[in-house]
């Protein structure tokens, strides 16, 4: 720990479960933590945990948390000296470092020019090609109206948006005639997304993992590689399971993925966090996929098995100290495995679904991390990301850490909407995942939309209810047409059409 | 004790025996059904003859009905099953991002009928049956709240 605390007063630019992560780092580095709410935040968990908060606009991200002016405003009322952007919103957006910077206010993440460099997909790929780091075959420029390259890479391919991220503007596409339609619509969600829709392509991958290097670097030029984590459980080209080490690498592909990770990160000036994804194939063959300038969603993995707690180093690195020999050659010890809780119908290809959180309790006990937005009450946006909270469980192997993850879950209730955590609780049992041996398609060939309800499973909640209404309404109070009804009927008409 | 009739999804179902529902937290619905030495942690949420409970993770619509709540709820079944208008509404808040039927389009089950953008995503409303598209409602560009109606069908 550091005698003095790197800043006086910190802004967090973020929202959920990860602005109270940071908070809690403030607190325990001595810095006092600023949130910053829109209209609809007024009320919300990270706004109390802050020791103040700014209003910085509207419920509509784009007139609030993405407002860049809006930001630096707060910033500069609330007397801050440093900004921490967390994931998603202005967290890779060059402008606002630069805009940070030039308001006279340290930006905790890697310089505007990096977040330049790389945020560019199909720069990086240019840059990670440069310095001999493998990348998935494909173009290297961006897809005009000429589709013979794409022809030339062979079916299948994956779109991808240039400025993409969290798996938007991501296509996969079988044949040429797939491919015009394709393109459109992949420009189309890449132009909402990210304001940009350029594309390029490569090749599918498949079967692949996804395995990714955690990257910590210094203002004095040291660089420390945190391990791996595997990020192969997705829907959507989106991460829902994380866990370290993966099971899928060996120490020589590690040795591997952590050069190429380090010649990545050498091609920029770079410092703070970032993440290298790689794609790894059967035969052990690894493609750089991008790298991810700022704090991951899924940090906690590592932060579990190295002991280095990577928000707190991220905001000393930024107010310039120098990363210490424990930081430098942290090594990893036990399995950790995160699994995110989102409001999202597992049964019904993970829709996003809405609401107010009725009731919430959490897992607890050794080994047992959640790092959580929600409590119970809390109504949820739809302005906003859709993850609720990510419990993760460290134990000494990846078994035990299976057992332990298995117990949490079943720990864990939620009420008031659809969550995924009945399928992360089949995930724990199920053999390909229980082995270690899964790759990126797992949910599409082994979950599709879940298995149906057991006749065990429709008994038990039939007790239920009946217990439930015994216990409420004395017998010959009945209510034949109530608001429930609607949505009953609603409810019913969903669970026929599965 | 009253007698119930228990349906999921419409199909008749019956409770397992032998297992009691005792309440943690009655205010959240955190509930424990115990059998023995067994115990199956369960939320629970609803009243009356309209219940959502949830099991390992999964959200079960319940009703639970006396005999009257069953005459009356056959005699509806029977009202709404006759083909007529279906309105199509919104089941969750967000952005109209595209519509791709129009007036007077022939749509069967299962056509995507629109985009609505929520939680960074998009969901493409599908037609709940076969049909012809009467009205649209709605236009790409609108923001429109759980339950709004985005188009009839007949």
């Amino acid at each position: 720990m550091p005698t003095s605390p790197p800043f006086g007063r910190l802004l967090i630019a973020n929202r959920g479960e990860i602005a109270i992560r940071i908070i809690r780092a403030c607190r325990e580095l001595g810095i006092t933590p600023i949130a910053v709410r829109s209209d609809a935040d007024a009320d919300a968990l990270h706004v109390r945990a802050a020791d103040s908060s700014e209003l910085i606009g509207p419920a509509a991200a784009a007139e609030s948390y993405l407002s860049i002016e809006a930001v630096i405003d707060a910033a500069r009322r609330s007397g801050a000296e440093a900004i921490h952007p967390g994931y998603g919103f202005l967290s890779e957006n060059p402008a606002f470092a630069r805009a940070v910077e030039e308001a006279g206010l340290v930006f905790v993440g890697p310089p505007p020019e990096v977040l330049e460099a790389l945020g560019n997909k199909l720069a990086a790929r240019r840059s990670a090609e440069s310095v001999g780091v493998p990348i998935v075959p494909g173009t290297t420029v961006a897809l005009g109206d000429d589709v013979s390259s794409v022809e030339e890479i062979g079916f299948p391919v994956m779109l991808k948006a240039a400025a993409g991220g969290g798996g938007r503007g991501m296509r996969r596409v079988g044949s040429v005639e797939e491919l015009a339609p394709a393109i459109d619509s992949a420009r189309r969600e890449a132009m909402t997304a990210f304001g940009d829709g350029t594309i390029y392509v490569e090749r599918m991958v498949a079967p692949a993992r996804h395995v990714e290097v955690q990257l910590l670097g210094d203002r004095h030029g040291s660089l420390a590689v945190l391990g791996e984590r595997d990020c192969s459980v997705q829907r959507r080209h989106q991460k829902l399971v994380e866990e370290s080490p993966s099971p899928a690498v060996g120490s020589a592909l590690r040795e591997a993925l952590f050069t190429s990770a380090r010649l990545v990160a050498e091609t920029v000036d770079f410092h703070n966090a970032a993440t290298v994804e790689f794609l790894v194939d059967d035969d052990g063959n690894h493609y750089f996929l991008e790298m991810n300038t700022r704090l991951q969603v899924e940090h906690g993995v590592t932060e579990l098995v190295t002991g280095i707690d990577i928000v707190a180093w991220q905001i000393r690195v930024a107010a310039g100290e120098s990363l210490t020999s424990e930081v430098l050659q942290a090594s990893s010890r036990g399995h950790a495995i995160e699994v995110r809780l989102y409001a999202e119908d597992p049964y019904d290809s993970f829709r996003p679904t809405a609401g107010r959180v009725t009731a919430w309790r959490m897992s607890e006990g050794p080994g047992v991390r959640v790092d959580s937005g929600v409590e119970a009450g809390t109504e949820l946006r739809p302005e906003y990301d859709p993850l609720l909270a990510k419990l993760l469980v460290l134990a000494d192997d990846r078994p035990a850490a299976l057992a332990r993850l298995r117990r949490a879950l079943d720990e864990t209730l939620i009420g008031g909407l659809q969550t995924d955590a009945g399928f992360l609780r089949w995930l724990v049992d199920d053999p390909a995942f229980a082995s270690g041996r899964y790759d990126t398609s797992l949910i599409a060939e082994r979950w599709r939309n879940g298995p149906a309800l057991s006749e065990e499973e429709l008994a038990l909640a039939s007790a239920a209810a009946v217990g439930a209404r015994m216990g409420t309404a004395p017998t010959g109070s009945i209510r034949t047409t109530d608001a429930g009804s609607a949505w009953g009927r609603l409810a019913r008409r969903e669970a026929l059409r599965r | 004790m009253t007698d119930y009739e228990v349906r999921v999804a419409g199909e008749r179902c019956d409770p397992a025996a032998g297992w009691t529902l005792v309440w943690d937290d009655r205010g959240q619905g955190l509930a424990r059904l115990v059998n023995g030495a067994r115990s199956v942690p369960v939320v629970i949420e609803g009243r009356g003859t309209d219940w959502v409970v949830t099991l390992r993770g999964r959200r079960i619509s319940v009703e639970v009905l006396t005999r009257r709540e069953r005459l009356l709820a056959d005699v509806a079944a029977v009202s709404t099953a006759q083909a007529g208008p279906v309105i199509v509404k919104a089941t969750l808040p967000g952005l109209i991002v595209a519509v791709a039927v129009a007036p007077g389009d022939e749509v069967v089950e299962g056509t995507a009928l629109l985009t609505i953008e929520a939680m960074k995503m998009q969901n493409e409303v599908r037609a709940p049956r076969s049909g012809t598209v009467m009205e649209v409602s709605v236009a790409a560009g609108q923001v429109v709240a759980t339950g709004a109606s985005l188009l009839r069908l007949e």
